[in-house]
């Protein structure tokens, strides 16, 4: 088809092919408008097909100062190439030119016997080389104009032996070739700088996402930080922040300014030696450095800091911060002030050494009793007992009663001793816990009662098996004192019935001494355990009124409780229970 | 039986005669040397002081009191079981005290029986009755070294 201009063919013929390629390339440009550069190549190559040989479309530039190259086009791509690289790039307005000319015209400018020696003149070493050495022999420039507007030049040159001249066909096909073209190229200009503004407008908007995003990102942390911020101002335990190179401050709550004494402002940005005596600055500054080297925890129970409130204790925890490499980068912490407390502390502990130190007094108190009051009152009963065995003859009247008086009077107050002593013991004695075989404990003190007094008839009910967690010598005692009522408070019966046994109080396990003797009144029940209470006068049942009182301490300090039911003249029950752990001493 | 000496080391009067009125009321013949401090009690012992150049020979028993002047109970007895000559002679604590520690320090230092004083001097007279009855007769004693 690029023989277009055989001369065999009728003009008519050559139009009807004209406009039938005409159509295809305007199609076929529609087509590329969409995609600028290969529109320009279209271009060239219809332009080439369709009048042919060389085919290249320069440019406007849009300082409209120069036209530029935009694309070469030949069958021959190595003449395309060749025509690319030597062919002027860019030609001047302000010179004259073929181009020009058609350009400001508006006109086609054909040259069908084009003189190559005429064009030497006009054009550069390189060009006119290639010009002659193909051999060319017709040039046409045809403007590419839209609306009066100059859009670029389309130049065609034809260099093949054999092809026509060119002649009025080739011009008129070629300026509807160029007008269509013009349009197409600007179209696609505009589509290009629309597609552009497209693109900026949708760049923009998703620039305005991210920035939105981002600003959403930082109120996100400022938040974080409030949050952070409120939760660590309001801790009451002082919290600092220090940056790990230089220890000094870069953060504190509102416990570490009152603890201090001392504004936040002031603190920020400066050590521990601004603010405390040096060898109290140097201890906490090594704790750091500890802290940060050990990457650990480091707690120190208790240390003093002077602050505008005076000389403070805290118990203090420091914790390294570390960045993702794992070097620390802050020290966290955390300080509470335990000056209050550790006062306590002290006070318990003096208050604890004093109760030690009088307990130790009471116990050679205790001692001194035990030796010295008893000497005098065996002095007491020795002599008067000697009294009676060598003068009592010699008494008149109530003598010798009122010897037996003092001797007995004596022999009470031993007991009473003995009891006050005992009742102190329990108090003092260290106290432990183990199983008691509290069935065998009772059967050996009744046993011992019943020696004392072999011929009384009292039937004694001790189960198997009762057992208890306590002290053993301390629930001996408390046994003795039960069974020891028991026995005595039965002794004006012919036959008696003394039981021993466990039952179920409020879910815990409750002893008991069972007695069928003299019993008491309900209504004194409370006095049953005071020291000194009796219930019963001496001349009736002899005692001295601490034995139930011992017991009552004894049970206390085993965590339990004591108490007694009873009825005149139907006996009594003295119940207790042992608690598993010691509660409190008394 | 006149040579088996007991030896009383007791330093409050009033004991040292209600307690050679129980040995009497138990009738224990024996003679009794009296002791008022355990400084006396040892120089006695040891033959020293002011019963140096006593005749050789331990008594036959001890009674001894723990509270005493100058050095006291447990002190001579820990001294007595130290010595050679001494070691195996019976002693027995006649004390007032009860307490625990009294009674665990004399059995540890090696006190042969250890009996609190009755108040009731009719229950005394039985205890120094057995005592006597025991140390004195029932028991054989180790020969002098």
């Amino acid at each position: 088809m690029t023989d277009g201009g055989g001369a065999s063919r009728t003009e008519a013929s050559r139009r009807q092919v004209g406009m039938h390629l005409l159509g295809e390339a305007v199609h076929e440009f529609a087509e590329a408008t969409h995609d600028y550069p290969r529109l320009l190549e279209v271009v060239a190559r219809r332009v080439s097909e369709t009048i042919g040989d060389v085919c290249s479309v320069m440019l406007l530039s849009d300082d409209k100062e120069r036209l530029e190259a935009a694309t070469f086009y030949d069958r021959d791509p190595e003449v395309a190439r060749q025509y690319a690289f030597a062919a002027a790039r860019s030609i001047s307005m302000h010179e004259p030119s073929v181009a020009r000319e058609s350009l400001r015209s508006g006109q086609p400018v054909c040259v069908p016997k084009f003189d190559i020696q005429q064009f030497r003149e006009r054009t550069t070493p390189e060009s006119y080389e290639l010009h002659r050495r193909l051999g060319v022999h017709g040039i046409l420039v045809v403007p590419l104009r839209v609306r009066q507007e100059p859009v670029g030049t389309i130049s065609i040159v034809r260099y093949r032996p054999g092809h026509a001249p060119l002649d009025e066909i080739d011009v008129e096909i070629a300026t509807s070739l160029a007008s269509h073209a013009a349009l197409a190229i600007t179209n696609s200009r505009l589509l290009q700088r629309a597609q552009g503004e497209a693109d900026r407008r949708v760049k923009a908007e998703a620039a305005l996402v991210e920035s939105e995003r981002l600003r959403r990102a930082e109120q996100d942390v400022v938040r974080a930080n409030r949050f952070l911020d409120a939760i660590i101002e309001n801790i009451p335990d002082m919290v600092f922040v220090k940056e790990a190179s230089g220890l000094t401050f870069t953060r504190f709550n509102r416990a570490g300014e009152e603890l201090l004494g001392l504004k936040r402002e002031g603190l920020i940005g400066k050590s521990d030696y601004d603010f405390f005596p040096r060898s109290e600055a140097e201890f906490f500054i090594k704790k750091d450095r500890e802290t940060l080297a050990g990457k650990m925890l480091v707690d120190i129970p208790e240390e003093p800091i002077q602050t505008a409130r005076g000389k403070r204790w805290l118990h203090t925890k420091k914790v390294p911060i570390l960045d993702g490499e794992g070097t620390p980068i802050y020290l966290l912490g955390i300080s509470q002030d335990i000056t209050e407390r550790r006062a306590a502390q002290r006070e318990l502990l003096e208050a604890k050494e004093a109760v030690e130190a009088a307990n130790l007094e009471l116990e050679a108190f205790s001692y001194s009793v035990a030796h010295d009051l008893r000497s005098p009152l065996r002095a007491i009963d020795g002599f008067s007992q000697a009294l009676l065995e060598d003068y009592g003859p010699k008494l008149e009247g109530d003598g010798r009663d009122y010897l037996q008086r003092v001797r007995a009077s004596a022999q009470h107050m031993a007991e009473l001793i003995d009891d006050l002593l005992t009742l102190s013991r329990v108090t003092r004695a260290e106290m432990r816990r183990e199983r008691v075989d509290v069935s065998d404990l009772a059967r050996t003190i009744m046993a011992r009662l019943q020696t004392v007094a072999p011929e009384r008839r009292v039937e004694v009910v001790i189960p198997d098996g009762l057992a208890g967690s306590g002290d053993p010598g301390l629930l001996g005692v408390v046994l003795e004192n039960l069974l020891g009522n028991a026995w005595k408070f039965t002794s004006k019966r012919k036959e008696a019935r003394i039981e021993v046994g466990a039952t179920h109080q409020d879910g815990a396990k409750a002893f008991f001494v069972r007695d069928d003797g003299a019993g008491f009144d309900m209504a004194y029940a409370s006095r049953l355990f005071g020291v000194f209470q009796r219930l019963h006068h001496v001349n009736e049942f002899e005692g001295t009124g601490i034995g139930l009182a011992t017991v009552q301490r004894i049970v206390k300090r085993h965590g339990g409780r004591v108490w007694a039911t009873g009825e005149i003249d139907r006996g009594a029950t003295f119940y207790f229970t042992l608690a598993e752990e010691v509660t409190a001493h008394e | 039986m006149s040579e088996r000496t007991i030896l009383l080391v007791e330093d409050n009067p009033n004991d040292e005669a209600l307690t050679l009125r129980a040995l009497k009321k138990s009738n224990i013949l024996n003679p009794v040397v009296v002791a008022r401090d355990g400084a006396e009690a040892l120089d006695y012992l040891f033959s020293r002081g002011a019963h140096q150049g006593r005749k050789a020979g331990n008594p036959e028993l001890v009674l001894l009191d723990l509270k005493l002047p100058k050095v006291d109970g447990l002190e001579v007895l820990r001294q007595l079981r130290t010595d050679e000559r001494t070691k195996l002679l019976p002693v027995v604590v006649l004390t007032s005290s009860v307490e625990e520690q009294d009674v665990m320090r004399g059995y540890a230092l090696g006190a042969n029986s250890y009996v609190r004083k009755p108040v009731d001097f009719n229950q005394f007279v039985d205890a120094v009755k057995q005592l006597g009855l025991y140390w004195l007769v029932l028991n054989q004693r180790p020969p002098n070294p």
